[in-house]
């Protein structure tokens, strides 16, 4: 996958480089509308991170510059702006998702992945991790060919942890991840153990191997 | 009794009111009496020369066998023989007997001596006081009448007066009455050409533009601060997202990191918070609509029900009545979304949760510390019951400033062990 890194703070940038990059994500990045508008008429990508306060202007402008000629480019807005309005407005000028600041490297790269599997959808839907199959369709799990019942929450972190495979997700990242635009309103973030002990479960009984390791005190790791 | 208010125009016109009370009261009877000793005086002079004539003019020709029929025609004057000695006038008081109203009558007499055909006799000349009387104390009430008439008179024009001159002192007052900091302009303070009222006002004016620059200041510095902070928190928490996938990271670093998560999570929901409050205050959340409280009631009871599980709380939702309110849908999830955190939050473990919506009235009870929580420092910003709470003290001051922005009133009280917060909602509409 190969992704365009709109962000004028360098440090957050060579931060969200990094966590992509060794997710398999090519990443390049510019660092205002000018080199931005530059690098997307010399190359195609797969998806853009968008940052709306640039020095030189607003991150809108290169999604109506996007619109205007019809890209393929999927669009992630990263902003700290969180107000409807500007949501609103976003979507309504073709960006995909909107992702409000700070978030966790691992929603990133979640919903980048997301992204990337909506526009190269490729006839089928279904996840393979050895022997385990996801629908993300019909939003189901199989273990061996076996339909297994998981929660809306438990398919949710499954597909987290999954999406940020062999990283590892701190315990807040997770709860957040589940609690969207509400998780700030949380003060206590311990409920996503029994989620995820309820998926662990479900996953060791129908035979599946425990590729959910605890990282003591910390979070969950996805080892595979 | 102390603090019982009274009214400046009251106070003004009491002092004048027992004044004019105290004034009629004690001035009709002495009005009476000088009226009447004027009166009788004027009669003892009448009777004086009516018997100085008498003696001047009649006596010298009159004679002792003529004194009878006299008598029989003069019903005020007559001559009778003398008893005993009276070498003196002398005027005394007398009821007589009026066979024609068939009652005693005052009447004024005068006795004086006289010599008839050189024997001594003494003539009684009589006046009736009872018609007098009349007139005394007809007088009497005129006077009182009139001066009565003057005092009402002057005590409305007083009145009327006081309240025209405390007009501005009024103006000004209603002024600052209605001015609320986060809403209405510094108000407009009319002039006066009062020298007190035009230094109240400028009092007034001075220090409420003053607190107004105050509070803009302090709700800018509050809308920066989160904003400023944002982008440090946003970097400090993607260096640490990277940091973990170190590989050669031990177990035990890594569970130090773990409460890292933990305190930037609170600092990002104090900053959240913080935006909130800035927000309201900017009139970010203007946009009214009709609202399902009893719907996003349900959202956000789904949302948090993990957390209360996970403390063991028993969450119960009744009387949950489908009420429809104008307000921005946003607040409106916040406002719930927060109350019911903080009745999770300040829960203890394995307590309860009681939630209701009806006869427009959102009700939140809750077990928790077994006292009351002081009033003051129920909504303070920052404010803590217990150190050990993970809460910033920015939930419940978020809760009353948006019932505040739509005129609810937020109660709070403690009862057998339940802390109860109602929300009285008044601007109920119907559903479109």
């Amino acid at each position: 996958m190969k992704l365009l890194l709109i962000e004028d703070e360098a440090d957050l940038a060579t931060e969200i480089k990094n966590y992509l990059i060794s997710n398999d994500v090519s990443c390049e990045w510019a660092c205002d509308v000018e080199s931005a508008l530059e690098k997307l008429d010399l190359f195609e990508y797969d998806c853009v991170l968008l940052d709306l306060s640039l020095p030189d202007g607003t991150g809108m402008f290169v999604l109506e510059h996007l619109k205007k000629l019809a890209r393929p480019e999927g669009v992630i807005i990263t902003s700290a702006k969180d107000s409807l309005e500007s949501r609103l407005k976003g979507l309504q000028l073709g960006a995909d998702d909107y992702l409000i600041k700070p978030f966790h490297l691992a929603e990133l790269l979640a919903r980048t992945q997301a992204l990337f599997r909506r526009k190269h959808f490729l006839g089928s839907n279904i996840m393979a991790l050895h022997e385990i199959e996801v629908d993300l369709m019909a939003k189901s799990v199989s273990v061996s060919g076996q339909q297994i019942d998981v929660t809306k929450k438990e398919f949710e972190l499954l597909l987290y942890l999954v999406a940020n495979k062999n990283r590892i997700l701190s315990k807040s990242s997770l709860a957040e991840h589940l609690s969207g635009d509400m998780a700030y309103m949380l003060d206590n973030h311990d409920f996503v153990y029994t989620h995820i002990k309820n998926l662990k479960r479900k996953l060791i009984q129908a035979g599946a191997n425990d590729y959910i390791k605890t990282v003591y005190g910390l979070g969950y790791q996805w080892v595979m | 009794m102390g603090n019982v208010r009274r009214k400046l125009l009251h106070e003004t016109l009491k002092g004048y009111v027992l004044y004019a009370i105290a004034i009629v009261l004690l001035s009709t009877p002495f009005f009476y009496l000088v009226i009447q000793k004027l009166h009788l005086d004027d009669v003892d002079e009448t009777l004086l020369l009516r018997t100085k004539e008498f003696k001047k003019y009649t006596i010298p020709d009159l004679q002792t066998s003529e004194i009878d029929q006299w008598n029989r025609f003069n019903r005020d004057m007559k001559i009778v023989k003398s008893d005993r000695l009276i070498l003196r006038d002398s005027l005394s008081f007398q009821f007589i007997y009026d066979t024609l109203a068939n009652e005693l009558e005052p009447y004024r007499i005068l006795t004086s001596p006289v010599t008839v055909e050189g024997k001594p006799f003494v003539v009684s000349t009589k006046v009736d006081l009872i018609e007098s009387e009349d007139l005394v104390l007809s007088l009497a009430l005129l006077y009182s009448g009139l001066l009565l008439l003057l005092l009402t008179g002057l005590f409305f024009i007083t009145q009327y007066y006081s309240k025209r001159l405390w007009q501005p002192f009024y103006r000004t007052l209603y002024a600052v009455e209605q001015f609320e900091i986060d809403k209405t302009q510094v108000p407009e303070l009319t002039s006066t050409a009062i020298e007190e009222f035009y230094r109240l006002n400028q009092v007034v004016r001075g220090l409420v533009s003053r607190s107004r620059l105050a509070f803009l200041n302090q709700q800018e510095f509050i809308e920066n601060a989160a904003h400023e902070l944002q982008t440090p928190l946003a970097i400090f928490q993607s260096k640490l997202d990277n940091f973990l996938q170190h590989p050669d990271l031990t177990a035990s670093q890594l569970q130090a990191l773990g409460p890292l998560y933990d305190l930037l999570a609170r600092l990002n929901r104090m900053n959240k918070n913080l935006l909130v409050l800035s927000k309201i205050d900017h009139q970010s959340y203007d946009a009214i609509e009709p609202v399902d409280l009893a719907a996003l009631l349900k959202k956000s009871v789904d949302f948090f029900e993990d957390q209360a599980v996970e403390k063991g709380i028993f969450l119960e939702t009744r009387f949950i009545e489908v009420t429809w309110v104008n307000a921005n849908i946003a607040l409106i999830e916040i406002l719930i979304s927060n109350l019911l955190m903080n009745a999770i939050a300040h829960n203890r473990p394995n307590g309860s949760i009681e939630i209701s919506l009806n006869n427009s009235e959102l009700i939140f009870r809750n077990t928790g510390i077994s006292t009351a929580i002081s009033d003051d420092k129920l909504f303070q910003r920052f404010a803590k019951t217990d150190s050990t709470s993970k809460g910033n003290g920015l939930g419940l001051s978020i809760v009353k400033r948006i019932a505040d922005l739509y005129g609810w009133q937020i109660l709070y009280e403690f009862e057998n062990g339940f802390h109860t917060f109602a929300i009285k909602i008044s601007t109920q509409v119907s559903p479109q």
